[in-house]
């Protein structure tokens, strides 16, 4: 027996590492997710047929684009930052041939400050200044997201891109904003969503190691051609 | 010397080795279950959540943290699993288990420096299961190679 049990013990480990993995792999419950989003679990894995996500979504490029690229992002998330100057890329090199919209996902409570960034952006948005706030949250993500509270921070953003304060104030916490939010990240569950920044390219969502530049230029440039065939 | 306390000297280190390779097995499982946990991370796609060094996220979304599209997490998952059973038949006294384990320990010590050479220079973001996992792999060297002294040692005794 002695001699068998060494093999054992590893057989042993090696089942339960297996099983641990394929364990935490399940699907986690989405109210660990984003609890701003309502709980249930993803109905749909077609970005048409799931929830349809904010209206207007915030886009840039026109509805007829042959590619368009759908990311769900939170503002606190640093990889989704690390993406952000990407997707800038993409978008001045491919210009009207590519749409970008841009869907709110803030992960909470893991990020105290998504949520906070969110509401600015929207109430920014209110005010027809979506992107610049959303570009400059991204761009100084470093400087807001250990500070004990942001929400000054965007204030200040507000007033450096010549928002009415008084109105962003009151938007930020309406609940025009609030909804946009919830709808955005009921979307964003009904595809499936789990983390930051998962991003749908004509429908299909992209593996993380598509999110390299030239990797997601290649996926991008293969859908051109397969549209213009 | 005479015979019996020459066997015993033997037989004492023999005993040290054997606890210092169920170590390194148990040791082996925490960089098991470290890697175990960032390849799940890491293949889910989720955010991985980090309370002493920030940049968790950064270092598993860097290019770096693939070979091919495999997680380098799973590379540390198999490694660590082959320390395992290789320090397990040491810990049974396999001593060709031993003489492999010295090597494939010291191979991921290597791999280790390379990666904190990328997380300090290049991502410029450190990993805390990331420095767990090296922290880990050093530990598991060490004992590797002090067992091998050991063993050295009860050869060359008299």
């Amino acid at each position: 027996m002695r001699k068998y049990l060494p093999v054992i013990i590893i057989l042993a480990v090696l089942a339960i590492a297996v099983g641990a993995g394929l364990y935490l792999l399940r699907p986690a419950s989405t109210s660990e997710q984003a609890p701003v989003a309502p709980a249930g679990k993803p109905v749909a894995a077609n970005p048409i047929a799931a929830a349809p996500g904010a209206v207007p979504p915030h886009s840039i490029g026109s509805e007829g684009a042959p590619v368009t690229i759908e990311e769900f992002g939170d503002f606190q998330c640093p990889p989704c930052a690390t993406f952000h100057p990407v997707l800038k890329q993409i978008k001045s090199a491919y210009g009207p041939r590519v749409r970008v919209i841009f869907r709110e996902f803030p992960l909470l409570p893991a990020h105290q400050h998504a949520l906070s960034a969110a509401r600015a952006a929207e109430a920014a948005g209110l005010q027809g200044k979506f992107w610049e706030m959303h570009d400059l949250i991204y761009e100084n993500q470093r400087s807001w997201h250990e500070s004990k509270d942001a929400r000054p921070i965007f204030e200040e953003y507000a007033g450096r891109l010549g928002l009415n304060l008084d109105r962003f104030r009151k938007d930020v916490t309406s609940d025009l904003v609030q909804q946009r939010i919830f709808l955005d990240g009921k979307r964003g569950h009904s595809l499936g969503v789990k983390g930051t920044p998962t991003v749908f390219l004509n429908g299909r969502e992209l593996p993380v190691e598509s999110l390299a530049p030239d990797r997601l230029r290649a996926r991008i440039d293969a859908e051109l051609a397969a549209t213009e065939k | 010397m005479n015979a019996t306390a020459s066997n015993e000297i033997v037989e004492t280190q023999g005993r040290r080795q054997t606890i210092l390779y169920a170590v390194a097995a148990l040791l082996s499982l925490v960089g098991l279950a470290d890697s175990i946990y960032l390849t799940v991370e890491h293949v889910s796609g989720r955010t991985v959540l980090c309370t002493i060094v920030s940049g968790c996220s950064e270092v598993l979304r860097s290019p770096y943290a693939t070979i091919g599209s495999v997680p380098l997490a799973l590379v540390g998952a198999v490694s660590y699993f082959t320390a395992f059973s290789l320090a397990t038949l040491a810990a049974f006294g396999n001593m060709g288990a031993a003489k492999v384990l010295t090597v494939v320990t010291g191979l991921m010590f290597l791999v280790t420096l390379w990666l904190l050479y990328l997380q300090a220079f290049v991502i410029g973001s450190f990993c805390q299961f990331c420095l767990l996992s090296a922290a880990v792999t050093t530990g598991l060297l060490g004992i590797a190679l002090i067992a091998r002294r050991l063993s050295g040692q009860a050869i060359n005794s008299p």
